[in-house]
């Protein structure tokens, strides 16, 4: 055992309890707030007491009755201060939080016993990682090192805290700009992958990119120093980059070039399409109805559209048949529908089965503006591009970039995916086990005031239920403070890089001393405070810089390629699907054809991925027809065909 | 079990009476049994100006030696108070960051009882249970004030002793380069007391050495000034050594003992040519300020932090007052 560094001291004004003790050290020692330390019962009365204590104050003052006496033994001159031939006897006093005693029962104060820097063994005895640590099924997943007091101790998180069933979900907060949420989050993803048990199965991550090229490089290698491949040597945690990533990013408006900052044409080939057509959107049209929409008539109108009309053939009631199943087809119906009402029914009926003709209007222009405003996401015609739900796989990370998309569209990929996500996992349908959702900006998605949108609910589904699916939050903010408290409050796990000392001072850090709020707000980038459940005291850790290219470095590598021409974009998305069609084959082929049917072909041969695309998309375009006056189209906005009476049935 | 409580066991009266001096350091602990002093600098007793604290030369090491009494009566036999004392002793040599470190402490704890006025049975108990008794002449139990001034002295001379030893001890251990500053005097050890690099500083002034006009210069000395060199003969041993009064903090508005020490150095001629040089140091060591202590401006603070220190290791069931003297209820 190595030697003590201080030892226990107890007063009348200042006892030692079962939760919290006092001691002092030498002038010069290791410790530091954040310190874990071990007292001894030996030689108190209380031998074999082991317990161990997180420094969470500290304290340095000497014998000095008042500020004054010092002034007058300096003869008011500060330069004399420091010529006084004996230093002031001083003291270096440190006040600790207990983590944990042996035996545990009965729990009494701690002894005034001697005082010792925790070792590896120790740590984990003190952190309770032993029961996970070495059990039969281990399920530690490597969060960091323990590095106070000189120390270097991994510290692990119980995946079945971390990831569920027992707990679950992660929610990390600190300044913007540091880069330590992000990096953090990326270093503990690549821990889990590396840790996950065995017996838990599989596991996936998806992470929503809100911000920038932030998560656009995770499969390529970034710079580590020698001091972070030793921690992560130390940590058991491979200093590579993901070895599986799919990422995902809709079209922009022009409908084949992808809206992400991953363009570079070295890059841009692992990138697919996202996009989505009616079917897709539809059962999530609540998220697309503002808060003054969403009444019962529209709801109801909705879920006939669902039920009744999309995907099947249905007539109405006008003598048309319909098949919807685009918005183009939808934007027919609606027409027909109008139509009929005044042509049919003579502008009689205000109504149509049962559904008032504004209620109708109010849907109609909701869905049908989503594709205007998420032009790129959301097609008007033509077929969807979608992950690969039921085939997830194993340790793989899937990037969704919703960066530059409308936020009504951002919270549309949000709510689908996560939906999609619970659905199938709740099937046991999805290929894994287990998924990480990473969300940033919580701030944005989840605020603690603000009106009660679909997004927010559903977070807050996920932080209350989603540990028993196996569907697991990461959440990131800037404020914690002003995010759903159910959503901070259900995260088993919390993370804290540096705070902004205003934030600190708001009542959610109550229980953090002083000392501890100063350390957060200076706390150096690769470090955070880790709460965990089998930790009794908040434990400060340092992690090393994620093995992969950072955002800002992964533009500077590999710059955005600028918006190729449209028959450019189609040409160089076939040849990804096939690399023997040469560009002009696919020239000719598109020259002079619309660019609707052109984008409906590509999306059908990116979605079969046929053996001889070229083929294919030649079939998909169909025969050249010469070209039509092009129709006139009804405004979106169809006027009313009867003043709207207050009774809408 | 303690001696005090075999001896209550046994029939002893029980008592709590601690005196005011054993609280801290004992007020007559430098009590000087001086006679007369002779000038062995200058032809009348002067004020001379000691150098600035800048330009003081300060020993790089120094060793400071301090002693503490504590004693309080434990029980009664009859009308003869049985008391328990203890005496501790500590130097602590100050290293080139300016820390104090002990390099020598003694302690002792021992009872103290006239024997031969006790009672048999509680007398043999006493003998069995203590292990180390000071004999002390019964003449006076019939007098408890003077009695108990009695063993005031005896605890005090067992100090003085331990004292004495460890400057002894010390002083013969010292390097070529180092001093021993003691609280007190230097004249109680001749070898202490003839050793080049030893200054005893004395803080009472129960004893003056000088007459006079020179008496009225050695009281009135302004902050910053010492007196001549006289020679004295004093303590038990009565070496000769060399003295000078020294101020460290203007007396005027408080009274005239306010920041005078006297300070001891061997008797050699040496010692009248570097006395100012010898005040200048000790004139730098008024900061940091002995505070708390009540006699801080006569105090060094690295005799104060001996102090302190042997406080901190002593029994604190001694020196402990009661809060109160009222009748116990026993409830």
């Amino acid at each position: 055992m190595s030697a003590p560094i201080g030892r226990v001291v107890a007063t009348e004004l200042k006892p030692a309890t079962p939760h919290q003790f006092h001691f002092w050290t030498a002038t010069e020692t290791s410790i530091g707030i954040g310190a874990i330390v071990k007292v001894e019962g030996r030689a108190t009365g209380d031998e074999g007491r082991v317990v161990y204590g997180v420094v969470s104050e500290g304290f340095a003052y000497s014998d000095l009755a008042t500020p004054l006496h010092d002034v007058v033994g300096s003869e008011g001159d500060p330069t004399r201060a420091a010529d006084a031939p004996t230093v002031r006897q001083q003291i270096r006093y440190w006040t600790a939080a207990v983590l944990r005693q042996t035996p545990e029962e009965p729990l009494q104060p701690v002894p005034l016993g001697q005082v010792y820097v925790a070792d590896d063994a120790d740590v984990a005895q003190a952190l309770r990682m032993d029961t996970f640590l070495h059990s039969a099924t281990p399920t530690a997943i490597p969060v960091g090192l323990y590095t106070s007091a000189g120390r270097a101790a991994p510290v692990y998180l119980d995946a079945d805290f971390l990831l569920g069933p027992e707990a679950a979900h992660l929610n990390i907060s600190g300044v913007s700009g540091l880069a330590t949420k992000t990096s953090a989050v990326e270093f503990l993803l690549a821990s889990i992958f590396a840790h996950f048990p065995a017996h838990k199965g599989r596991v996936a991550a998806l992470c929503f990119n809100v911000k920038g090229p932030d998560l656009c490089f995770l499969d390529q290698p970034g710079d580590l120093s020698d001091e972070d491949r030793h921690r992560y040597e130390r940590l058991g945690v491979p200093s590579t980059p993901f070895q599986q990533v799919r990422f995902y990013a809709p079209l922009k408006a022009d409908g084949v070039n992808l809206n992400t900052l991953r363009t570079h044409p070295d890059l841009i080939g692992d990138v697919e399409p996202l996009t989505w057509g009616l079917q897709e959107v539809v059962d999530y049209a609540e998220v697309l109805l503002n808060r003054d929409d969403i009444d019962a008539k529209a709801d109801a109108f909705i879920d006939f559209l669902r039920d009744r009309v999309l995907g099947r053939t249905f007539d109405d009631g006008f003598g048309g048949t319909h098949r919807v199943q685009t918005f183009a087809d939808l934007d027919r119906l609606f027409r027909s529908i109008f139509d009929g009402l005044e042509i049919t029914a003579g502008g009689r009926s205000d109504t149509w089965r049962t559904h008032h003709i504004a209620t109708m209007r109010k849907v109609r222009n909701r869905l049908l503006n989503i594709s205007t405003r998420c032009k790129g996401l959301v097609t008007d015609d033509g077929p969807s591009n979608d992950l690969p739900w039921k085939e997830f796989e194993d340790r793989t990370v899937y990037v969704v970039d919703i960066a530059n998309v409308d936020p009504l569209g951002q919270d549309l990929v949000f709510a689908r995916v996560v939906s999609k996500l619970r659905e199938q996992l709740e099937r046991r349908e999805l290929g894994v086990d287990a998924v990480v959702v990473f969300v940033d900006e919580l701030n944005k998605y989840a605020p603690g005031d603000g009106p009660e949108t679909y997004v927010k609910k559903m977070l807050l589904d996920i932080s209350e239920r989603g540990r028993y699916l196996g569907l697991v939050l990461f959440g990131a903010e800037q404020f914690r403070s002003q995010v759903h408290r159910r959503v901070v409050g259900n995260a088993g796990t919390q993370l804290f890089g540096r705070m902004d000392m205003d934030e600190l001072a708001t009542p959610g850090y109550q229980v953090l001393t002083p000392a501890t709020k100063s350390k957060l707000a200076t706390l150096p980038i690769g470090e955070l405070m880790v709460r965990h459940p089998h930790f009794t005291q908040p434990i400060f850790v340092r992690f090393p810089k994620p093995p992969v290219l950072r955002g800002r470095d992964g533009v500077e590598r590999f710059p955005p390629a600028a918006d190729v021409p449209f028959d450019d974009a189609v040409v160089r998305q076939l040849v990804r699907l096939d690399r023997r069609i040469r560009p002009n084959q696919v020239k000719d082929l598109i020259a002079d054809r619309p660019q609707e049917d052109v984008r409906r072909a590509l999306a059908a041969a990116r979605r079969t991925r046929p053996d001889d695309v070229l083929a294919y998309f030649r079939r998909a375009l169909g025969a050249r027809v010469a070209p039509e006056a092009p129709v006139a189209r009804e405004h979106h906005a169809v006027p009313p065909l009867n003043p709207i009476s207050d009774e809408p049935y | 079990m303690t001696w005090w409580q075999a001896l209550i066991d046994a029939g002893a009266i029980p008592a709590a009476y601690v005196p005011s001096a054993s609280a801290g350091g004992a007020a007559g602990a430098d009590a000087e049994s001086g006679e007369r002093a002779d000038l062995v600098e200058d032809a009348e007793v002067q004020a001379h100006p000691i150098p600035q604290r800048a330009a003081a030369r300060i020993p790089p090491a120094v060793s400071f030696l301090n002693g503490i009494e504590r004693w309080s009566v434990r029980a009664y036999d009859g009308m003869v108070p049985v008391v328990d004392a203890y005496v501790a002793a500590a130097v602590r040599r100050r290293d080139e960051r300016g820390i104090l470190h002990t390099i020598l402490e003694r302690s002792r704890s021992f009872a103290v009882a006239p024997a031969e006025r006790m009672t048999a049975h509680l007398r043999a108990v006493l003998e069995q249970a203590a292990p180390d008794i000071e004999s002390i002449d019964g003449e006076l139990v019939g007098q408890p004030a003077r009695y108990l001034e009695k063993v005031e002295s005896t605890v005090r001379r067992a100090r003085a002793h331990l004292e004495r030893d460890l400057a002894e001890a010390s002083s013969d251990a010292l390097g070529p380069e180092e001093w021993l500053v003691l609280d007190g005097l230097l004249s109680r050890s001749p070898a202490v007391a003839r050793h080049p690099r030893t200054l005893g500083v004395i803080k009472s002034h129960g004893a003056q050495f000088l007459e006079g006009r020179g008496l009225e210069r050695a009281l009135t000395l302004p902050a910053g000034h010492r007196t001549s060199v006289f020679a004295v003969r004093g303590g038990h041993t009565r070496t000769e050594v060399y003295s000078w009064y020294l101020r460290l903090w203007p007396w005027e508005g408080n009274d005239l003992l306010y920041g005078l020490l006297r300070i001891e150095a061997r008797a050699h001629a040496q010692t009248i040519a570097s006395a100012s040089g010898l005040s200048g140091w000790l004139w730098a060591e008024r900061a940091p300020l002995a505070t708390p202590a009540t006699r801080w401006d006569r105090l060094l603070y690295p005799l104060h932090h001996v102090e302190a220190y042997l406080t901190s290791r002593a029994p604190r069931d001694l020196g402990m007052r009661r809060a109160s003297r009222l009748p116990r209820t026993g409830t």
